[in-house]
């Protein structure tokens, strides 16, 4: 060799250029398949070799893979097997001249391929932050064994292979992980587009539901699926683990029980046939824990089977009280069931709330390990039962959060909350009535809505308080005319103020008192209304204003008071010999 | 309760509470009858100051059209009403027996 074409570290100046232009080669974004390749290829042609291979190391089970040789398959062993092994050990080259002399030499590789491999020369690739990224092997130098200078050029070649191997393997990953990212977000969009998009809507009843995963899917669904006769499946099921495949699971159960409920599956057939079809395709570990029931508004009964689904609570509002039931079958796919146990059945009262609620509600962690728990449940539910059920679900999640005091969500939360709305009382029942008595006065009173809806209320109210005393009816005309057309009033005047208007009606010696009050009003003195011209002409007179000019002269005493935005309106009647 | 019948020959029978809240009721249907000449009070135990809005309406529909409202078997008490506010100058009222 020319010492004048040698450049400083020994390497030959077309070695050099060669080196060169494969490193601007690797620098040329391509796969990792084609880098190896490149690689390989260019160390063939500088070493001058027969073969050669690129070992990639794996440490997360401490193997190495060759993924490419040309010609051979891909091969994965210990990193601690031969000659290579001993590389990864030492991360120095090692230069082999007669490999079948050489004790560490594995020969399963040629028995693999096929070839004879005579002088093998290793080199450890290592990359920027010093972390082994493989090994590159050539073997068979086309004329004699490699040598000295060999190993100078293929330590070279093997820097730049390292570091432009370790590129590719990182941006590889980046790339798998983002595709990843992409499909499961796509598997969360088309998990919860199955989920309901508004529960259903019944007269006598309220419903809320809501799925809340850890991850970005979970095992978790439910539905409400409304049959032509009126009834409604309920569906709340829960596949073993998180991620892709229980959302699948999941999602294959609802859809199930849709194909069910349009071919008229009864709930018992429709439980044992989505159950059998699981055991067909879930895997031997693999269950789903399943509520399935049928509510018929009509007789106000929830038949259910719950295959592992538990506890599950019935709050009943008579006596404030929840009773926690356990499953009532094996979870769906776990076996084949050859018979069923007729349904269970619950009865709902009005006020009674039904509550599916998954095992990541009542297990929820706070910080220190303790768990939410069927007392946390029972106290929401006492607490919030006669509340919109969406409400009633907000202030659950409101309360898991608080007691986990920022701790992370560990399991799928899902939630199905079912109330049979108490039956309508009137109006007037709506707001407590107070009555006080002393010798022979009472006093009685009553808060409204500030809505004409209060009306009836209202009249009903004053013929209940004057009814008692036989007070007659020029009195009671007079009262209801007055109070109307005040309570009126103070609906039409001040639709936006808050609170209720409550009207209280006194009864002493010889006079009712009432005394009508808004808490929240802007001022409007009614004795001071100017009086209506009763001469006038039809065409010259309007409705405004007669019904204050009337009270006048119906009732005495009016009287009007303004303090802090509350207008207290006072009247007294006499009571007459009617 | 409140309602409100189309009779024979013009009559419109009222029967029950003519109050704010019912006062729509009465108007569209008042709004949709054709020609009407009696209001027949006997059934009606009660009405407020936004029920006699209503009846001042139909009066004034009436009277557009060349006619006249007759109010018949008014109560007591809807006869002080009506006392009191002049109402009994517009219309012809007759009360019952």
């Amino acid at each position: 060799m020319n010492d004048a074409a040698k450049a400083s570290d020994g390497l030959s100046q077309d070695k050099l250029r060669r080196i060169l232009e494969v490193t601007r080669d690797l620098a040329r974004p391509f796969d990792l398949s084609t880098m190896l390749y490149t690689i390989v290829d260019a160390a063939k042609d500088l070493l001058d070799a027969e073969g050669g291979t690129v070992w990639q190391y794996q440490p997360a089970d401490d193997m190495l893979e060759m993924r490419v040789a040309r010609g051979l398959d891909a091969i994965r062993i210990p990193a601690d097997r031969g000659i290579v092994g001993e590389c990864v050990r030492t991360r120095a080259p090692i230069n082999v001249p007669d490999c079948y002399a050489d004790p560490r030499f594995n020969r399963d590789v040629d028995k693999a391929s096929g070839q004879r491999t005579r002088c093998m020369l290793s080199l450890p690739l290592v990359g920027y932050d010093d972390q082994l990224v493989g090994v590159l092997q050539v073997v068979n130098r086309r004329e004699g064994v490699f040598d000295a200078d060999d190993e100078a050029v293929a330590s070279a070649l093997a820097a730049q292979c390292a570091v432009a191997l370790q590129r590719m393997q990182m941006t590889e990953q980046l790339m798998a992980s983002e595709k990843l990212r992409q499909e499961i977000s796509v598997a969360r969009e088309v998990q919860m587009g199955t989920l309901p998009k508004a529960p259903p809507s019944l007269p006598d009843y309220d419903f809320a539901g809501l799925f809340k995963p850890t991850d970005d899917t979970g095992g978790d669904t439910y539905d409400f699926v409304p049959c032509d006769d009126g009834r409604i499946f309920v569906l709340m099921g829960d596949a073993t683990g998180h991620g892709i495949g229980p959302a699948l699971s999941a999602t294959q159960v609802r859809a199930m029980l849709r194909v069910a409920q349009r071919l008229g599956a009864n709930l018992d057939d429709a439980f044992r046939h989505i159950n059998d079809q699981l055991v067909v395709d879930l895997a031997e570990d693999r269950f789903v824990t399943a509520f399935l029931g049928q509510l018929d508004p009509r007789n106000h009964t929830l038949h259910y089977h719950s295959g592992g689904q538990g506890p599950l609570l019935h709050f009943r509002a008579a006596d404030l009280s929840c009773e926690f039931s356990p499953p009532t079958t094996f979870p769906m796919g776990a076996m084949i069931l050859p018979a069923m146990k007729p349904a269970k059945v619950a009865h709902l009262e009005p006020g009674d709330v039904f509550a599916l609620i998954s095992d990541g509600v009542y297990e929820y962690m706070d910080g220190q390990e303790r768990q939410f728990g069927e007392e946390g449940v029972a106290e929401l539910l006492r607490r919030y039962h006669d509340r919109p059920m969406p409400y009633l679900l907000g202030r659950l999640m409101e309360a898991l959060r608080e007691f986990g005091q920022g701790a992370p969500q560990l399991d799928d939360v899902t939630v199905v909350l079912i109330r049979r709305l108490p039956l309508a009382k009137p109006l007037l029942e709506d707001f407590e009535e107070r009555t006080t008595r002393a010798g022979t006065s009472w006093q009685r009173r009553q808060e409204f809505k500030r809505s004409f809806d209060a009306l009836p209320g209202v009249f009903a109210f004053i013929q209940r308080c004057l009814a008692q005393d036989g007070i007659g009816p020029d009195a009671r005309y007079a009262v209801e005319f007055t109070v109307e057309e005040l309570f009126t009033n103070m609906v039409k005047y001040n639709a936006d103020g808050s609170g209720r208007i409550a009207l209280e009606i006194e009864r002493d010696d010889g006079h009712l008192e009432c005394r009508l009050s808004d808490p929240d009003s802007g001022f409007f003195d009614v004795t001071a209304a100017p009086d209506a011209d009763v001469n006038a002409s039809a065409d010259q007179r309007e409705p405004g204003g007669l019904g204050l000019h009337l009270i006048r002269r119906m009732v005495e005493n009016l009287d009007y008071d303004y303090s802090g935005r509350r207008s207290l309106i006072t009247f007294r009647k006499r009571l007459g010999s009617d | 309760m409140f309602e409100i019948v189309q009779g024979d020959n013009g009559r419109v029978v009222f029967s029950g509470r003519l109050d704010a809240a019912q006062c729509a009721k009465a108007q569209a249907f008042l709004d949709a009858a054709a020609d009407p000449r009696e209001f027949d009070f006997a059934g009606l135990e009660y009405i407020s100051s936004a029920g006699l809005g209503v009846l001042l309406r139909a009066h004034k529909k009436v009277m557009a059209s060349g006619g006249k409202l007759r109010l018949v078997n008014v109560n007591n008490h809807i006869f002080d009403i009506f006392r009191y506010s002049g109402f009994d100058q517009l219309f012809e009222v007759e009360r019952l027996a």
